[in-house]
């Protein structure tokens, strides 16, 4: 938007303010329930995790055939595995692969979805109901058994692998949710009255609509993203997946599979450890993809 | 006859559906590393057999000839298909795929059934207290403990109950369908022994879907609750049973959906809870055939999948306009 009279400086001062009280009013939303703010601060300590954690350790973790199954201790935070490697070190060298496949697939949903979601929102003739069709045809599909199929033959040995894979099948949900908010707001009056003024229909998706439906797809991205981290896990976890790398999968199918830490009670700490990761990651992740639900959709809100 | 029109639409687009993932599933197997069929055939020649008996075993097994034409082997591959050939297990030697998947078929059709019918009771009851109690802290605590189990991995569900209840506390067998002591048939014993053996599972496949149904109905009756007839339907004083039957009609439609989304929910759900309890369905088939490279058996058990899944959302799809008279009118 821009404006097509001079402002004079108090008008311009008094807009300014009102917008920066507006962002902070949003930004208080975020994070005004202790939860919410705990929900912010573990998934930065995870972002952390993934990107400095594999310099923390050296490549070969140190194992100590004498130290298996160890409880908690202050030598080893989170107790030892199966050959006596620590298992924090293992969650914390684990976490790179798992988040960044996540968020790089994450990435690729985002835009298949939003792209297909907004031309099939604003074009719903032939076009629309084309791309619906085809977005349908994904969401039918069950996900899981594809990946599973598809991982006999490419192994994903790199995390860009992996992440396209989940990319290209987990656009269908945004690909939905952008085109039912699409094909309300092209009714709208603002949408309108930039189509009477000939604006081309690229400028008025990106400039009109985009802007309206963006709290959706960061909604919808929060929620894919627990469910990506589910599906590469539970790859790795079932041994599909040829393991070279460290990740906290192959961590839960060493524990269930391989070394029966599932039936040994002393191996509760190294059991648990990638479990509560991946927990701690969804509850913080739902709890924030609840505050911007709550935020656009004032139905939700607490009455008070 | 739009409606004819509609549900003969939706129709064609499930076969075409299935069409579609019984191609890719046969594409995939020529690119497979190493070409399963092919190599299956060389090895047969290896072992002494004649290269047209080796081609006829390959053909039996897979349902195509590896070195015919692409198109006749695709055609040949799609006749057998329309007669439920799926080829033979190499695992299994000579067992028709057919029959190793269906044996396994029911057990988990049986399981996740039962999950499903319980997570639904659950959920749309939990649901609509959270949404009638949504300003207090029971409705605050059913919608985020919803949340986390609907986000919670079904693996993480079902170590946990395993590791639980089997190794903490020895409440049930560890793993299995049925203990060997029992004779199989119908008496007591070997009954009560399923019936033990599928306990953890079902509560696994109920947990796995319980926080969809919760979620949806919550914020489906909150709409509904919001909306102007409902508001009409108190200010003109109609009875509470009435506007509760109201609101229940409108809120039950997005729950049809999720029907079909927790069918493929369950199926995908169903390779890590009979992995981990080491059950004999499907999903533990197709992860035991990727360990021991049994193609044939592993297009089976995914095809399968694939088609009780797609069934599903087109008889979900059928349904729709059905119950809701407002898409048959559009």
């Amino acid at each position: 938007m821009t404006a097509t009279t001079a402002l004079t400086p108090e008008q311009l001062q008094r807009g300014l303010r009102r917008s920066r009280q507006r962002t902070a009013r949003r930004w208080a939303l975020l994070v005004n329930t202790p939860g919410r703010a705990l929900s912010c601060l573990i998934l930065v300590v995870f972002a952390l995790l993934a990107i400095v954690g594999p310099y923390l350790y050296p490549a070969n973790l140190p194992i100590n055939p004498k130290n298996i199954y160890a409880p908690p201790s202050p030598a080893h935070l989170l107790g030892t595995d199966f050959e006596g490697a620590d298992t924090l070190a293992l969650i914390v060298t684990g976490a790179r692969y798992v988040l960044f496949a996540a968020a790089l697939a994450a990435l690729i949903t985002v835009v298949i979805g939003t792209t297909a979601g907004l031309a099939a929102g604003y074009y719903p003739g032939l076009a629309g109901s084309a791309i619906m069709r085809v977005t349908d045809f994904v969401l039918a599909i069950p996900g899981f058994p594809v990946l599973l199929v598809l991982a006999t033959i490419w192994n994903f040995g790199s995390l860009w692998e992996m992440a396209v894979a989940l990319g290209v099948f987990g656009w269908g949900g945004i690909a939905r949710a952008v085109r039912a908010q699409t094909l309300s707001l092209r009714e709208r009056g603002f949408v309108e009255a930039a189509r009477g003024l000939g604006l081309p229909g690229g400028h008025i998706i990106r400039t009109e609509i985009l802007p309206n439906v963006a709290p959706y797809i960061g909604m919808n991205l929060m929620l894919q993203l627990t469910g990506f981290i589910y599906v590469e896990v539970g790859l790795f976890f079932l041994g599909a997946v040829p393991y070279s790398t460290n990740n906290w999968g192959v961590m839960l199918n060493n524990a269930v599979f391989q070394a029966n830490a599932v039936t040994s009670p002393r191996a509760l700490a190294y059991l648990l450890s990638p479990l509560i990761c991946i927990l701690l990651i969804t509850i913080a992740l739902v709890t924030l993809a609840n505050a911007v639900d709550e935020f656009f959709n004032p139905r939700l809100r607490r009455v008070r | 006859m739009r409606l004819a029109r509609l549900l003969a639409a939706k129709l064609i687009a499930g076969i075409v559906m299935i069409w579609v993932v019984a191609s890719a599933t046969f594409f995939l197997v020529l690119d497979m590393p190493g070409n399963p069929a092919q190599a299956q055939e060389a090895q047969d020649i290896l072992h002494g057999m004649t290269p047209e008996q080796a081609q006829r075993a390959t053909a039996a097994m897979f349902g195509f000839v590896p070195k015919q034409p692409l198109a006749d082997q695709y055609g040949h591959y799609l006749w057998q298909l329309l007669h439920f050939d799926l080829g033979q297990s190499i695992a299994q030697e000579g067992t028709p795929v057919a029959h190793i998947v269906a044996s396994a078929f029911p057990w988990t059709v049986v399981l996740a059934a039962s999950g499903i019918l319980i997570s639904f009771l659950l959920g749309v009851s939990l649901g609509v207290i959270a949404a009638v109690k949504r300003s207090g802290l029971l409705g605050d605590s059913l919608t985020l403990g919803g949340a986390v189990i609907n986000g919670l991995p079904t693996f993480v569900i079902a170590i946990l109950l395993f590791y639980l209840f089997t190794t903490i506390w020895a409440l049930f067998p560890q793993g299995g369908n049925v203990s060997i002591v029992y004779d199989p048939g119908w008496n007591a014993g070997y009954i009560g022994s399923i019936v033990t053996h599928a306990v953890l599972p079902v509560i696994a496949y109920a947990l796995a879907t319980l926080g969809a149904w919760l979620l949806t109905t919550k914020s489906s009756v909150v709409s509904v609750l919001g909306d102007d007839f409902i508001l009409a339907a108190e200010l003109r004083g109609l009875r509470p049973l009435t506007v509760a039957r109201y609101i229940t009609r409108n809120a039950m439609l997005p729950l049809f959906t999720i029907l079909a989304i927790a069918l493929g929910l369950l199926f995908s759900g169903s390779v890590f809870i009979e992995d981990v309890f080491n059950y004999p369905g499907l999903g533990q088939l197709m992860i035991s055939s990727i360990t021991t490279k049994d193609f044939p058996v592993l297009d089976g058990a995914f095809l399968l999948i694939i088609m009780a899944v797609i069934v599903a959302n087109t008889l979900a799809d059928l349904a729709y306009p059905l119950i809701d008279p407002r898409i048959r009118r559009r």
